[in-house]
């Protein structure tokens, strides 16, 4: 171990503005308005815009399926004269599906309120992924068994025996069609949530 | 202007006390030395991300087609139901059997960028774009197996408020059948949502 020993001129005026020329080292990771956070901040607003936007559409389509009865003025002797979203169990699994996604959508508002907040923490935004994956199967299995049922009501089945009912029943098959089409948009949303997660994720 | 002076003895040859300075560290060379720590994670998963896809394309590919065979012919006749079924009966099994063929092809097409995935792990367009068509076929694949999920459980099951007869007591052999396809597809299912997790995972750790 060899001992050097040299001479270093400490000016005592300038330390404090050599030290004001040191290069910047060791970057904080929370600070939030840098380049990458300002992207990741737009997302989240984005993701929560997104988000309220996917109420709307679940709790309209488990609310449209819910009230669409329709009773017939007249009688027949084969067909029952009454439609109800309970006469079907693929529309019962429909209503309760859709407004367990509208719930699970409201509790999801915190935390992306929080990636809001805190643009790159990576844990709220992996969990968000996750569960939207889990809640956008579950949605679009009730919109695309109520879609094949709505099919078969309008169409019934010549095979089967199975009589398109929608012939007497048009304004029930008309509002269990309307509340399909909007759990179909709630199902597009979750893919571009999920999307979003994915992006932002990226930028870490 | 007051001057100081002052003997700073370096003990020790420069060399030494760079390296065990950690305040000059730059994004870059992090960003390698956390990769290099957790690449064996990362490689792991990739590659159960890769087994996954093979499971699954045996799946997909074995639900599509014991659908696409699921023919019954009655031996006797009757005056009301005819005694054929096949999945060219129900128009949901005709769009089951052609959307879970056309998820068997994408995930051998997506079998190269999962190998991408595997030899540079820390390639991020690669796994993004595994994540969001993953995404897609997801819905394709969920919206498939729900439909027939469905039109099996009216066939099993009938209605009565709306006088569909359940077709299942005469075509046990066709039902039977069209439910395991069902199956499959639902577990094809589960494993795109292992798939979509993995890759999210993957892209977190940068």
């Amino acid at each position: 171990m060899k001992n050097e020993s040299t001479f270093i001129d400490v000016p005592a005026e300038s330390s404090s503005a050599m030290k004001g020329k040191a290069p910047l080292i060791g970057v904080a990771k929370d600070h939030t308005t840098s380049g990458s956070g300002g992207y990741n901040r737009g997302l989240s607003i984005f993701d929560f815009l997104l988000r309220l936007a996917a109420i709307v559409a679940a709790s309209v389509a488990a609310g449209t399926m819910f009230t669409s009865d329709e009773t017939l003025p007249f009688f027949t002797q084969f067909l029952q004269f009454e439609a109800g979203y309970d006469d079907l169990p693929t529309f019962q699994f429909f209503v309760i599906a859709m407004s367990m996604v509208a719930g699970y959508i409201v509790l999801s508002l915190p935390i992306s309120v929080v990636t809001i907040v805190r643009p790159l923490a990576a844990a709220p935004r992996l969990l968000l992924l996750v569960l939207d994956t889990a809640i956008m199967g579950l949605t679009m299995a009730a919109a695309s068994s109520a879609a094949a049922i709505s099919y078969v009501a309008h169409n019934g089945n010549q095979n089967t025996n199975w009589l398109p009912i929608c012939q007497q029943f048009g304004d029930f098959c008309q509002k269990t069609s309307g509340a399909v089409v909007s759990s179909f948009v709630a199902v597009v949303f979750f893919m571009i949530l999920v999307v979003l997660s994915g992006v932002a994720l990226k930028r870490h | 202007m007051a001057k100081e002076s002052t003997t700073i003895d370096i003990g020790e040859p420069s060399t030494v006390t760079k390296s065990t300075s950690h305040a000059v560290v730059d994004e870059k060379k992090k960003s390698f030395v956390t990769a290099a720590a957790g690449g064996g994670y990362k490689r792991g998963l990739t590659i159960f991300d890769f087994l996954l896809r093979l499971a699954a394309i045996g799946i997909t590919i074995g639900a599509s087609s014991v659908m696409f065979t699921a023919e019954e012919t009655l031996p006797f006749f009757t005056q009301f139901l005819q005694f054929q079924a096949g999945y060219d009966d129900f128009p949901t099994f005709q769009f089951f059997v052609i959307a879970i063929a056309i998820v068997a092809s994408y995930l051998v097409l997506s079998l190269p960028f999962s190998i991408v995935t595997i030899v540079r792990p820390l390639a991020v367009a690669p796994r993004l774009i595994l994540l969001i068509s993953d995404t897609v076929v997801l819905t394709l694949t969920t919206a498939a197996a729900a439909a027939a999920a469905s039109i099996v459980y009216l066939a099993h099951n009938g209605n009565a408020n709306t006088n569909w007869l359940p077709i299942c007591q005469q075509f046990g052999d066709f039902c039977q059948t069209a439910s395991t396809a069902v199956v499959a597809a639902s577990i094809s299912v589960v494993f795109f949502i292992l798939l979509i997790v993995i890759s999210a995972i993957s892209l977190k750790r940068h």
